[in-house]
């Protein structure tokens, strides 16, 4: 047999391989048949099912060809088995013949194309709505779905804590502040001081610093009231993220920080000597004690110390039970002005009630949707990458 | 025409430019006998995670200037009808047994006898690795052989090769067999 004739039908096998009747039937099975070959290690049974199908359509191909063109198969034999057809450069020409004979070869080769596919996919259905629809863009697998839905329960957690934290210290920043220009007015005019308080309870002198404190405690208490409503909120809006997680972390350590400094004032009213009241009271001598400078600890003081410091204290109270009042009644106008959807039940308890959850609900939605649209860009992100 | 298109096939395995002789070996056994661990510990790679097979495995070995394609399929009784197909072309069996897993001795001697059985696996030598030989309750070579009526054999070159696949005990000395049997046989 020639070499020559070896040559010739290689070359023109190979013109066959680059042909139209050869790569779209070809094309067509694997575009087809992919769909099963993923990247797992263990080989399913179906795959020797598929590459028993592939081998009868190439060779169902190829001896078409042959009868076409009129290769005996002997001269097919010799043409195969010629140092010309091993040469390197056919190799890769031979890639889709050899894959009917090489099983693994077969097999990187599908779940190659099925990857292309799946990438295509993404990238056409990217381009028609502008984005990944949230079924894509969510779990690829459960496993990782899981581990995704624990990464924003986290993250939330993280967030709300620090949003916690900053909030804290603003309003330890600005209570500090206020405490300090108070006492500075005490120790400015330390003789008028006591009458001047008891005289004239003119709180207007400092509107905007006391309005302040309350403002901050006020939005702090709120938000602990308001949690219950954004959980539900959240339940409503379709993602399940942590309905019970972020209420029971912000309330808790919340209310612990929180409470004492709000009920105070709603036990105002008590004598002081009252045990229950104890505390509170406690805490607003202790306030006043050192509002008026005074370095020794209240039980230690003298007689009209203390009485100077308890009228201090109740005075305190009170411009702070006015400034509630005060700040509540303009909370009323401002959501009744806004179609009132604060809770009835809230109503019922005025020093407790009107807060504008409906600001608070939306600042805080709009933090959330910016979270879960961060989320999702980074999932594509990843998803597209892979 | 069936003919032809078998020799069309066997052709196209001649396009391949390596000259590296390759060897099909198919690997099985029942269930849980540790063929998976075998193939792993054949290639030399990790054999802590392994989970039941429900499909099947290939690693490609290269031992002794050969290359050993060996096909490890699952050996769940719902699987055991597929192990027709992947015999076709197999130059080499090896069958695995649970050593210590005397209750399905009958089983898997079942089993083994079906295969030998089988048009395409006429003549192919058979290698069986009594596996788990690290347990105590392990039953030793020749008695399994004695069960399985391995020395009735007689179209067939046949070895049993105690081995513990998790510790890689007694694996290459069946390795070594199958070297030395494959390259008799193609000389």
């Amino acid at each position: 047999m020639a070499e020559e004739d070896s040559e010739w039908i290689i070359e023109s096998i190979v013109g066959f391989l680059g042909s139209p009747e050869w790569l779209i039937p070809v094309m067509d099975f694997v575009e087809n048949k992919c769909t099963v070959f993923d990247d797992e290690d263990e080989n399913k049974l179906s795959y020797t099912d598929v590459h028993q199908q592939y081998k009868t359509l190439v060779e169902k191909l190829l001896e078409n060809y042959m009868q076409e063109v009129g290769i005996s198969e002997q001269q097919f034999l010799d043409a195969c088995t010629s140092p010309f057809a091993k040469s390197k450069s056919l190799q890769s020409v031979f890639q889709p013949v050899l894959a009917t004979d090489d099983f693994q070869m077969f097999r990187s080769l599908m779940a190659q194309k099925n990857m292309e596919l799946q990438l295509q996919a993404l990238r056409l259905i990217k381009e028609r709505n502008g984005e990944l629809p949230e079924c894509l863009t969510d779990g690829v697998d459960v496993m990782t779905e899981m581990q995704q839905q624990e990464m924003k329960i986290l993250q939330e957690v993280l967030q709300k804590s620090k949003e916690e934290y900053e909030e804290e210290m603003s309003r330890r920043l600005m209570s500090g502040e206020d405490v300090g220009s108070t006492s500075s007015v005490c120790s400015t005019h330390p003789t008028e001081g006591r009458a001047e308080s008891n005289k004239s309870p003119d709180h207007t002198a400092k509107p905007p610093l006391s309005l302040q404190v309350n403002d901050s405690a006020d939005t702090v208490e709120e938000r602990v009231r308001s949690e219950p409503g954004s959980g539900r909120e959240e339940v409503s809006s379709k993602s399940q993220e942590s309905p019970k997680l972020s209420p029971v972390v912000s309330s808790s350590s919340m209310e612990s920080r929180v409470l004492p400094a709000v009920t105070a004032p709603l036990k105002s009213s008590q004598p002081i000597s009252s045990s229950i009241s104890q505390a509170a009271a406690e805490t607003c001598l202790e306030e006043a004690r050192r509002e008026a400078g005074f370095s020794k600890p209240f039980t230690e003081l003298s007689v009209s110390q203390q009485e100077q410091l308890q009228q201090r204290a109740a005075y305190l109270r009170q411009q702070r039970d006015k400034l509630h009042a005060l700040k509540k009644e303009q909370q009323r106008t401002k959501q009744n002005s806004s179609a009132g959807e604060a809770p009835p039940t809230l109503t019922a308890a005025p020093t407790k009630s009107p807060v504008n959850t409906v600001q608070e609900i939306s600042a805080e939605e709009r933090k959330k949707l910016q979270k879960r649209k961060h989320l999702a860009d980074k999932l594509k992100e990843e998803v597209i990458r892979k | 025409m069936g003919e032809a298109q078998k020799g069309l096939l066997s052709v196209i395995e001649k396009l391949k430019g390596s000259t590296e002789q390759e060897v099909r070996i198919v690997l099985l056994g029942l269930d849980n006998a540790g063929k998976t661990t075998l193939l792993r510990s054949l290639a030399s790679e990790d054999v802590n995670t392994i989970t039941p097979t429900q499909g099947f495995n290939i690693k490609s070995v290269a031992s002794h200037g050969m290359k050993l394609n060996v096909w490890d399929i699952g050996g769940q009784r719902k699987i055991r009808p597929f192990w027709k197909k992947y015999l076709e072309n197999t130059d080499l069996l090896i069958y695995v047994i649970d050593s210590a897993d005397k209750k399905r001795f009958e089983e898997t001697g079942l089993e083994l006898s079906e295969l030998v059985e089988e048009e395409s696996l006429k003549g192919v030598p058979v290698l069986v690795f009594a596996n788990k030989q690290d347990l105590a309750t392990a039953s030793p070579a020749s008695e399994i052989a004695e069960g399985l009526n391995l020395h009735t054999y007689r179209d067939r070159e046949w070895q049993i090769q105690a081995c513990s696949a998790v510790s890689g005990e007694g694996v290459q000395d069946g390795m070594n067999w199958i070297c030395n049997n494959i390259t008799n046989k193609k000389k």
